[in-house]
């Protein structure tokens, strides 16, 4: 449990003097290492991979989304190159269905074969398999597919799913829920009902956002070959966690785990979009060792917006009561979750409604809390966790929520979120569901937040009419970013793939470079870069003299991959291990090889020594004796030599909590519901940063998928299931009009818990912006009288907003309770 | 995404270009810049058999001004980029220039041509509800030989127009503005580049006689209305012309297009439609 | 399959091609240029854009067959082009990429810019980048790297005309 070395122990040793110049160190804003070939067009993504006799691979697909099928026709004279499901269970072993269970009590798993069998569920759903020479001839065969489906009611509204389901979408269930559970904390029974009646204020909503699109630039896609010699399959694919694709990947196809090799190359953004064991991953694998040739499948970005998984779909009924001054009371919410078809490998649906339930306080404390949540079926794609998971729902409802309490109760929302939040003093703080926060000042946040966005210029603002008739609004949300939480959070949270500890393997090569082996998976995340910081924090190596392998399950530890925030925590906190036996075995050869005592060595920016100054050699110098020139060393010295494997796990492994205030001034256009941001502020606390620039660069780009959350991207259904955007003129990304370059202010309290004190952030950015916006929208909005309740705020629903406040109603809160502001 | 499989020969004169889209064996368009087509090709939402290069057509690259009346003769294969960037002759008081800018991203334009734009007729689309505006008139060469076509009529509805399937499209007459003619452009992005949700123009020419109003993003082809010539003379002003454009009328006339049903789309074009007359009197 | 002539990274090249080949594709699968990456093949996200006769342009979009012709120039073939340099040092400085995957079509936009609108402001650098869609950055190291490249080109990106907020709107 208790890492080698405890945090900040490092000054504990002689390397500390081996602190190199702040430039290359934790703290640096080093330039990339992996830039210069992505600069130059050369990183190695899936689908640039070629293979000598390599096949491509179209898969035929459902057009609807649920039914039942009767017969799949494969196109006469091409029965050799399409395959269906009874082809892949006909082999030996037959090849199974994704099945993901979950330890939370009353979970239903679902089947999900790897091309349908009997029934269909969800437009886009993969039924045939086809492979040709190209692309394009493999996509004329899949378009020739006929497959005869008997249409069944399409589940589409996650609501209906769960009270009036027109279908069940998995029937063996009665019902289409995945899981319900409930989450309670302080006051129950008589009690919270006797604070709900004395309650100064209390504030309904109900609250929708809308299912998403992760949309990396780069889709999913897999080329794969059988190794005879090793007896291997070879897969090359664009994931997350290879380690966790193998294992998917071994059983379902029934072969055992050291028979696969699963590489994942450049990858071109994941944001949880890859963090999944495919369905079409599996039929490649099967398909490359039926016809003994490699093939390959790109994901073109339909597949992606109609067939592959989306994210994000909540709605939340729910209930805040507060104090006169707007100090949260309690919280009282039912949440549904649209978990679309399917549980996916390995998150399962119940990961995002597990997480509604046990994060919505945030950062606030309160004296009572209920959440009842749902995780339903529908006949749309499954849900992944994508970057914030549930966050970004969560921090939607309970913010817009504080607002709208401090709206009722006449106080300026901030002063609402200042009598509510959890103060530095009392940290570490368990909260009502018994989230352990380790560290940090959230009101110091957001009183920095009000003073760089300048409310009272705002306010002046808004009194003033603006020549173009637009309104003026500014608001501003806080959260909390539970990071590189451990075994303990996700075994509560029930998904079946709980992480423990994490491993890197550091071998120095004979010229006195290091490799480091980790099993997590950079797709942009920049680990090349920092993880070399960290060495060289420990070693005083170069970084350019450090070199990481990772994404390949043939040459890394395993590891549950790159999500959840958790790579510099704890592959940052493996190298470090790493690095500290490493610093121990070089400090050993060295006293051998000067003849002196161990505690004379020490080791100071790449080179070891002794302390009386006789001796001295480079790394370089070091490995080469070790390496080339062993008749140099006595007897005695380890011979483990220049490998080892450093283990992480916190000690506390609740995991780290960042956490930011977002405030955010707009100006919205009365005359075509169109929202323009006029400022943007982000006060961060990442704890001990490691590389700024890197820092800084995940809060832009999560920032900038949060401005997409708030205002721009939704994937939208017909009532017969059928997705209607299936191009990136209707799924609409956020481009560089569209983003603002916010404004970012650094906080910086260590955690106590991690190596250097860093914490995750990797997801913050993309959790605050649709809070933020749609408070401020709010703010602008406030004199008609109207007020938005759903994510996206498009045009559209601005406009309707406006339209069903001149009604005299609030959009989507039909029951707004008494104590609201007019 | 990959595109069905069609044929593709590249003409180099209109009469070479006519003489390939007669074939009636086979479903035959012309290809300009790809940037409509393109998309639709890969998306396998259009399956032509036989595709006739037009781009490389040296005529239909040509902009000038015609010496007799003074129009400006659009070739079909200008890319909207040249007009962007003015290398060809204005007549019209930058308004080309400026529709060009605003249409699609500067890799698009570089390829998209006038042309092609006007025949793939997407309502959303800029030249369909400009030329209208500017009363052009669309010139197209089939076997039959050379014709006009009204802009205000060559739409005839959503992604279909006055062109006979075997006609090419060669040029577009656009007219000169009077010296103190006034215009106003504006549309409705969800992100510059994409497609309109409402686009409104407006041309107040009192030299000429004209006073027009356009809402674009309709359903099918623009809304178009048009002040009589009597009544356009007789104003004293430019804003006695767009008096007439009242909230009642535009509104009445975006109920006529079938638009009205939508609330938030009827709102849109009204809007657009204002903002286009303010810019135009500003 | 139809034999074209062109010119790529300034090679001359004569392949077969099919009609319905796309010049990414022709250019990735045909040629081994990889450096072009598609990130959705009808026109929108920009991934794929590279040089047609000096211009940026979508190869997507565009089938290799109607490039006979034509000189293209992709990612791979800026070796000696001293704005693309200054680019790339740029770009790795205001760590205006994260997954790489947008990069080549974003730097040939932004060469683009830096070269057909020297001294522009930010909001029209953001107008003219609208086509390149990043989901990794952000865009504001992207800005930052071009802002820079102005500047150290004597041709520094001026003042906002059209607001006088820290960032404007390039709405109409
Ligand atoms: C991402 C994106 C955004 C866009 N945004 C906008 C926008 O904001 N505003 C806008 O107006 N447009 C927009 N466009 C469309 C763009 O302007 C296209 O260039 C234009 O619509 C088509 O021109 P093209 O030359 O590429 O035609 P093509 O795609 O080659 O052809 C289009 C159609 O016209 C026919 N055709 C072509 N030339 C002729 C001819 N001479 N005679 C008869 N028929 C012909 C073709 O057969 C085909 O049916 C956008 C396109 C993309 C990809
Ligand atoms: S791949 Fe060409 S624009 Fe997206
Ligand atoms: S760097 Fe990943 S998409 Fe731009």
């Amino acid at each position: 449990m208790t890492p080698i070395l405890p945090a900040y122990s490092l000054m504990d040793h002689d390397i500390a003097r081996a602190r190199p110049l702040p430039t290359t160190g934790v703290g640096a804003s080093l330039q990339r290492k992996e830039d210069r070939r992505f600069l130059a067009g050369e990183g190695e993504f899936v689908g640039n991979i070629k293979l000598p006799g390599m096949l491509h691979v179209a898969f035929a697909r459902s057009a609807v989304a649920h039914g039942r099928i009767l017969a799949v026709h494969k196109p006469a004279g091409f029965e050799d190159a399409v395959f269906t499901m009874a082809d892949l269970e006909a082999g030996s072993p037959p090849v199974g269905p994704i099945r993901v269970l979950s330890s939370l009590p009353g979970f239903k798993p679902s089947s999900q074969w790897p091309l349908a069998r009997d029934k269909v569920r969800q437009v886009g759903e993969p039924i045939a398999m086809c492979v040709a020479a190209s692309r394009a001839e493999a996509e004329d065969i899949a378009d020739a597919v006929v497959a005869d489906i008997e249409d069944l009611p399409a589940v589409v509204d996650m609501l209906e799913a769960r009270d009036a389901p027109p279908a069940l979408v998995h029937e063996e269930w009665g019902d289409n829920i995945f899981l319900e559970t409930l989450v309670e904390g302080g006051l129950k029974g008589d009690a919270f009902e006797a604070l709900k009646r004395g309650a100064a204020v209390k504030v309904h909503r109900r609250l929708r956002t809308a299912r998403q699109s992760m949309a990396p630039m780069e889709g999913r896609g897999v080329v794969c070959s059988w190794n005879t010699r090793l007896d291997q399959l070879e897969m090359h694919t664009a994931a997350q966690m290879p380690h966790i694709n193998r294992a998917g990947l071994s059983e379902t196809l029934g072969i055992d785990q050291a028979s696969i090799r699963v590489i994942a190359p450049d990858v071109g953004g994941g944001f949880g979009y890859k963090g999944i064991l495919l369905p079409e991953e599996i039929c490649l694998a099967w398909l490359t060792r039926h016809i003994g040739r490699p093939v390959k499948w790109i994901e073109d970005r339909r597949e992606q917006l109609i067939a592959n998984t989306n994210c994000r779909e909540h709605h939340y009924d729910i209930t805040v009561y507060a104090d006169a001054r707007g100090r949260l009371l309690a919280i009282d919410c039912d949440s549904v979750i649209d978990s679309g078809a399917y549980s996916s490998y390995p998150f399962s649906a119940c990961l995002e409604a597990a997480q509604v339930g046990s994060i919505l306080p945030g950062p606030y404390k309160m004296e009572a809390f209920r959440c009842r949540t749902w995780s339903v079926s529908t006949n749309k794609p499954p849900i992944l966790p994508y970057r914030g998971v549930a966050r970004a729902g969560v921090c939607f409802a309970i913010e817009t929520m504080v607002d709208a309490a401090a709206r009722a109760a006449g106080v300026e929302p901030h002063e609402a979120r200042l009598a509510s939040l959890i103060e530095a003093d009392e940290m570490p703080y368990d909260n009502i569901t018994r989230k352990h926060f380790d560290s940090g000042d959230y009101p110091e946040a957001i009183r920095r937040a009000m003073q760089a966005i300048d409310l009272p210029r705002w306010r002046a603002r808004q009194g003033a009419a603006e020549p173009d008739g637009r309104l003026i609004g500014v608001g501003h949300a806080v959260f909390c970013e539970q990071a590189a939480h451990g075994t303990s959070v996700y075994y509560g949270w029930g998904i079946p793939m709980v992480p423990g500890h994490e491993q890197c393997g550091a071998r120095m090569t004979p010229d006195g470079r290091l490799e480091l082996r980790i099993g997590a998976q950079s797709h942009g995340q920049s680990l090349e870069t920092t993880l070399a910081q960290v060495a060289n924090e420990i070693l005083g190596i170069d970084p350019d003299h450090v070199r990481l392998v990772h994404g390949d399950t043939g040459m890394t530890p395993y590891s549950t991959g790159t999500w959840g925030s958790r790579s510099m925590v704890m592959s940052g906190g493996a190298v470090a291990e790493a690095c500290a036996l490493m610093v121990e075995r070089v400090r050993d050869i060295a006293a051998h090889l000067f003849q002196v005592p161990l505690d004379q060595v020490m080791l100071a920016q790449g080179r070891v020594s002794d302390r009386a100054g006789g001796h001295s050699l480079t790394l370089a110098e070091l490995a080469h004796v070790w390496y080339r020139q062993p008749q140099r060393l006595p007897p005695g010295v380890n011979p483990a030599g220049l490998e080892v494997i450093g283990g992480y796990k916190a000690r506390v492994d609740t995991g780290t909590f960042s956490y930011a205030c977002h405030a955010v001034a707009v100006a919205v256009d009365p005359g075509t519901g169109a929202v323009e941001l006029l400022d943007y502020v982000i006060v961060e606390d990442a704890g001990t940063l490691v590389n700024p620039m890197v820092v800084d660069g995940q809060i832009y780009g999560g920032t900038a998928q949060g401005i997409g959350t708030a205002l721009f991207e939704e994937m939208r259904y017909d009532s017969q299931g059928q997705p209607l955007a299936s191009t990136l003129a209707d799924y609409m990304l956020p481009g560089a009009t569209e983003v603002p370059a916010p404004r970012i202010i650094h906080m910086e309290t260590p955690s106590p818990y991690t190596t250097f004190g860093q914490k995750g952030m990797g997801e913050g950015g993309a959790i605050a912006p649709g809070a933020a916006i749609a408070n401020a929208v709010n703010d602008a909005l406030r004199p008609l009288g109207a007020e938005l309740t759903e994510l996206p705020m498009s045009p559209r629903r601005v406009m309707a907003a406006i339209a069903a406040s001149r009604a005299g109603g609030v959009i989507g809160s039909p029951h707004a309770a008494k104590g609201q502001a007019a | 995404m990959k595109a069905p499989v069609f044929d593709f020969t590249r003409a180099l004169s209109v009469a070479d270009a006519v003489a390939l889209l007669a074939d009636t064996a086979r479903f035959t368009k012309p290809l300009a810049g790809g940037q409509s087509l393109g998309p639709m090709l890969n998306l396998r939402v259009a399956f032509p058999e036989h595709l006739i290069g037009v781009r490389q057509i040296e005529s239909l690259r040509q902009a000038f001004i015609d010496p007799a009346n003074g129009d400006l003769v659009l070739g079909a294969a200008v890319p909207h980029a040249q007009i962007e960037d003015g290398l060809i002759p204005d007549v019209t008081q930058g308004l080309l220039a400026h529709v060009a800018a605003n249409i699609a991203y500067r890799a698009v334009r570089n390829r998209g041509t006038v042309g092609g734009s006007l025949a793939h007729a997407d309502p959303a689309a800029d030249w369909v509800n400009t030329m209208p505006l500017l009363g052009a008139r669309m010139v197209a060469v089939g076997l039959a030989g050379e014709r006009e076509i009204d802009a205000r009529t060559f739409m005839t509805g959503p992604f279909t127009t006055a062109l006979d399937e075997h006609e090419l499209l060669v040029a577009v007459r656009v007219p000169a503005l009077g010296k103190n003619a006034r215009w106003g452009y504006v549309k409705f992005c969800r992100k510059p580049g994409e497609f309109a949700e409402a686009v409104g123009g407006v041309l107040i020419d009192r030299a000429r006689g004209i006073g027009r109003l356009v809402m674009g993003a309709t359903d099918g082809a623009p809304i178009v209305l048009e002040e009589s010539a009597e009544r356009v003379r007789a104003a004293s002003s430019d804003s006695a012309v767009a008096a007439h454009w009242t909230d009642a009328r535009l509104s009445a006339a975006i109920d006529a297009a079938g638009i009205g049903h939508d609330p938030y789309s009827a709102q849109l074009h009204l809007t657009m439609a204002r903002r286009a007359i303010a810019v135009a009197l500003a | 399959m139809t034999t074209i002539r062109l010119t790529v990274n300034g090679r001359a090249i004569e392949a077969d091609v099919q009609p319905r080949t796309h010049l990414a594709d022709f250019l990735r699968e045909q040629q081994l240029l990889t450096g072009t990456n598609l990130g959705c093949e009808h026109g929108v996200c920009g991934a794929c854009t590279l040089e047609i006769d000096g211009a940026p342009a979508r190869s997507c979009i565009t089938y290799a067959i109607d490039c006979d012709g034509a000189s293209v120039r992709t990612i791979e073939g800026f070796g000696g082009d001293a704005p693309m340099a200054a680019l790339r040092a740029a770009f790795s400085a205001e760590h205006a990429l994260q997954c790489g995957y947008c990069t080549p079509g974003m730097l040939v936009t932004a060469r683009d810019i830096v070269i057909r609108l020297p001294g522009v402001p930010e909001d029209r650098i953001r107008k003219e980048l609208s086509g390149n869609l990043c989901r990794c950055t952000g865009y504001a190291g992207i800005v930052r790297a071009i802002r820079a490249v102005m500047a150290q080109s004597g041709t520094p990106s001026g003042p906002s005309l059209a607001s006088t907020e820290p960032f404007a709107s390039t709405a109409p």
